[in-house]
This record gives structure tokens, sequence and C-alpha cells, in this order.
């Protein structure tokens, strides 16, 4: 996970605090709600340009921190190519 | 055979107990202790429990054809029952083997009559959050809460109760902890003086006590899971077909009132206003029915009950299985006017209907499930319909 995301969530973890947001943070568990995820989706499409599709818009995208950068890479990645 | 055709004798005595009853618990704000009598005995408690556990293995089709017969006669026994098959439907789906062992055969028997205590006074409906803590002690998790509205709450044999899961940093980590009557103090802290729903009895209640760690259903912090697979889902659809049946039974009463000698003469069958009228509350009847049904099919076949257009449905029948049916009573009494429509000692008991569904919309606020669809439907734009 890159800075640049982990600061992105920061804001719409009420309960995460200062500390470092590893990859099997709980995102609800630290607080993120149902009414503000979709800002937050907003806010992963604007800054790293990618599309979440409709059948990724579940519960389960939005689990971990990891899980969620996971979504993010793979959309990033061009078909055949490398990440960055 | 399905559960519900070898349950049909035991669903008509008990619609029968509850008809006779309905009056005196609606006047006396008192729990149906006969009907809740006649549950046991017949085996009706045990309709959701699987077969291997010495249930009837009923499925969700099962509990709405119950759930409509019941609201028929009562409303409130109808939600007494479908909010009991609410709790054994989680401890089946999330208990553990020694929880399950422990209690399901025993539901089955007529045994545990199960309340619920999700509601809190902090945060009113919000389901997926709590106040109040699970605390380790020694071997044991200590449960202190106070729980504002309990149906049938004084008359429950245990009871699932959501909690902050222990150490939980937030109040988002809930638990769903079950409890039996002996492992808790109940202290009924307050009455019951509501409009309708009389008979649901449902008082405040404080509870305090330690649980074994196996009476923890699910994960610490499941509950959200929990909720999504089966307790709102149940919910919405045993609370909708509550409602439903009490509109429909009320219509009935109504419809059979206009066929009888006395009511001829009032009901002219010439009049097209009466006639534009019955129409109009068939119609809404007929159409939170279809929403119920195929509610309930989409549930029964959806891979992930998370995905957005199933979430958006079940709160869509929550919403509307209220709205219709209230409004259903509601012109029921316009219809019957004054003599049978407004006065609690007319045979029709529609006033009593109308109390009832008071309540629809505000059990579980409809502008809190309004709120999240707004919030879902931005999870779709693409609009599949489910
Ligand atoms: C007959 C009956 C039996 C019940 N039995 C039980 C039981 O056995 N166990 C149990 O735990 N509970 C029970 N309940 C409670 C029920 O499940 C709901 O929790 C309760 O009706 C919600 O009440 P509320 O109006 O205080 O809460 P809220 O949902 O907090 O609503 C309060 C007001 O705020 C508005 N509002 C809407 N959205 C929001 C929002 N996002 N934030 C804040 N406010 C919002 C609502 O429209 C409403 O006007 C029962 C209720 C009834 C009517």
């Amino acid at each position: 996970m890159n800075t640049e995301f982990t600061e992105l969530l920061r804001p719409f973890l009420k309960f995460a605090g200062p500390e470092e947001i590893t990859e099997d943070a709980r995102l609800r568990d630290l607080g993120l709600d149902s009414m503000r995820e979709i800002e937050l989706l907003f806010a992963i499409e604007e800054t790293f340009g990618v599309a979440v599709p409709d059948d990724k818009l579940v519960d389960s995208t939005f689990a971990t921190a990891g899980g969620l950068w996971g979504v993010v890479e793979e959309l990033r990645t061009p078909v055949g190519g490398g990440s960055r | 055979m399905t559960a519900v055709a070898g349950y049909a004798p035991a669903v008509e005595t008990v619609a029968e107990i509850a008809a006779e009853h309905a009056r005196q618990a609606d006047e006396t704000a008192a729990f149906p202790t006969e009907a809740l009598a006649a549950m046991r005995r017949s085996g009706l408690l045990g309709l959701l429990v699987p077969e291997a556990e010495g249930g009837a293995g009923g499925t969700l089709p099962d509990l709405v054809d119950v759930t409509l017969a019941l609201g028929r006669v009562d409303m409130s026994v109808a939600m007494v029952f479908a909010m009991h098959c609410q709790q054994v439907a989680a401890i089946t789906a999330y208990g553990g083997e020694k929880l399950r062992a422990e209690v399901l055969p025993s539901v089955a028997r007529g045994e545990r009559y199960l309340g619920s205590v999700t509601t809190e006074a902090g945060k009113g409906g919000h389901l997926l959050t709590a106040e109040s803590a699970l605390e380790h002690d020694g071997e044991m998790l200590r449960v202190d809460r106070q729980a504002p509205i309990v149906t049938g709450g004084p008359y429950a044999d245990a009871f699932l109760i959501t909690t902050r899961a222990p150490g939980a940093g937030s109040a988002a980590q809930v638990d769903l902890v079950y409890a039996d009557r002996d492992q808790v103090e109940v202290e009924v802290t307050g009455g019951w003086r509501p409009l309708g729903m009389r008979a649901t009895h449902s008082v405040p209640m404080r509870l305090r006590g330690a649980v074994p760690q196996w009476q923890v259903i699910g994960e610490h912090g499941g509950f959200r899971e929990i909720a999504t697979t089966v307790f709102a889902p149940l919910a919405h659809v045993g609370w909708a077909a509550a409602w439903i049946g009490a509109a429909a039974g009320a219509y009935a009463r109504v419809l059979r009132h206009a066929r009888s000698e006395a009511g001829r003469r009032q009901f002219a069958p010439s009049s097209e206003l009466v006639l534009l009228r019955l129409a109009g509350i068939r119609a809404r009847l007929d159409a939170a029915h279809a929403l119920l049904r195929h509610t309930v099919s989409v549930v029964t076949d959806a891979p992930d009950m998370s995905a957005a257009p199933v979430q958006m449905l079940l709160n869509t029948l929550k919403i509307r299985a209220a709205e219709e049916s209230f409004a259903a009573a509601h012109e029921l009494v316009e219809l019957a006017g004054l003599r049978h429509g407004y006065l609690t000692d007319s045979p029709l008991a529609l006033e009593r209907t109308f109390r009832d569904l008071r309540s629809a919309s505000l059990n579980y606020a409809n502008d809190r499930l309004r709120l999240a669809n707004g919030a879902l439907s931005l999870r779709d734009p693409g609009v599949r319909l489910a």
C-alpha cells in the first residue's frame, strides 16, 4: 500500500488515530461506515484514475485496507503489464 | 410435504387461540401467554430449527406463510413469532456446535422462546453499532446491557444481545451474544404503554450477567456479517409478513361484514365509491405481497447478500410493506366509517389494526433505510434490478 492510499483512507477511519494503517486493518472496525463508503469510493477513483466496476461494490471489497488496495492495484494494472 | 403443510394444524390452533385473546391482550397491554403456550406445545417455535436438530427444517417461505396467517388475527403475536424465528436463524447459521446443540433442540421442543436485544438508548435503532461492553472476567464474558424495548422480554427464556466486542476500539465492533435467562439478572426498568402493538409487551429492561465464550455467535466483531446475511433479511421479511397479514386480515373482516345482511345495507355493491375504495385497498395488498414473495426468492438465491441491489430490495420491502399496509388500514377505517372503523368494540377490530400498523414505519425507522438506499444506489450505477 502506498502512503497516498493510506492517507486518503485516514479521514474515513475516525477510530484509527495517528497509528499506522496496516494491510490487515479492518476498515469498518476503524470507523468506516456504510453511509460514507461511497465518498471513499469517489475519492479513490479520482485519486488513482480507476473506475471500480459495480460487481466489486460488495462488503468484502471494503473489508480490509490491504483488500481494498488490492482491488485498486488490479484496476491500475494494464492487461498483460506489471504493477507500477 | 413442506414444513408448513405439516404445521397447518399448529398454525390453525395458534391463530384460533390468538384470536380469542387478542382484544383482552390489546386492552391490558399484556403478553399473549396463551398464544405463546400454544406455539410451544405445537412445535411452531421450532419452525426454523433444522430437522437434524429436531425442528421442522422450515424455510423462508414457510416463515412468511405462518407469519401472514398469524398476522391476520393478531399482529403482535405474528411479530413475537417472526422475531423469535429471526433469533433461531442467527443461531442456526452462525452458532458454534456447542451452542447449537445446547439451544436448538430445546427450541424445537418448545422450551425456549428467544428475545431480541439490539436497540440501545444512545444509538436509537442503528443496528450496526453498540454502546455497552462485553468484558472478559476470567473464563467468562460479562454483560451489562440496557435494553429500552424488548418484545416479550419478561417471558423470554433466553436473549440474543448485541454488545461491543471485548476490547473493541470502536462502537462498530459488535458481537451477538446468547444469554440464557438464568445466566442474567433481569430487571424490568419501566412500563409499556404504547399506541399499538400492545400485546408485544415490549418493556425496557436491564440485563446483567456472564456467559462463556462459546455463547458468542460467530466471531468477535462478527455481527455485521450476521446482520447482512440473516438478521436484516429475516427482520424485513418477517415484519413485512406480519404487517401484510394484519392488513389482509382486517380487509377480510370488512369484506365478510360487507356480505352479511347488516353490512349489505352499508356497503352497497352499486356504490362506485365503495368499489373504488375496495379495489384500491386490494391493490395495495397485492403489490406489497408480490414484493414480499419476490424479495424472498431473491434472498434465497443471492450469491452475495451484501450486493447493493439485494440490500436495496430488502430495504424497499420493509419501507413499502410498512407504508402500504398502514395505508390499507387507514383506508379501511375510512370505508367502514365510525361504527366499525373507529369504535373499539366493533368486532371488525379495524381501529386496533390501524394502531398496530402505525408502528410499522417506526419499527426500524423508514427514514434510516431511505438514507441507506440513497447511498446504496450510488454503488449501483448500472441499476441492476434484483
Ligand atoms: C412493537 C415494537 C417492538 C420492538 N421490539 C424490539 C425488540 O424486541 N428488541 C429490540 O432491540 N428492539 C425492538 N424494537 C425497536 C426497533 O427495532 C427499532 O430499533 C426502533 O423502533 C427504532 O426506534 P427509534 O425511533 O428510537 O430510533 P431511530 O432509528 O434512531 O429513529 C429516530 C428518528 O430519527 C430518524 N433517523 C433516520 N435516520 C437517522 C439516522 N441516520 N440517524 C439518526 N436518526 C435518524 C428516524 O426517522 C426517526 O424519526 C421494537 C419496536 C417496536 C415498535
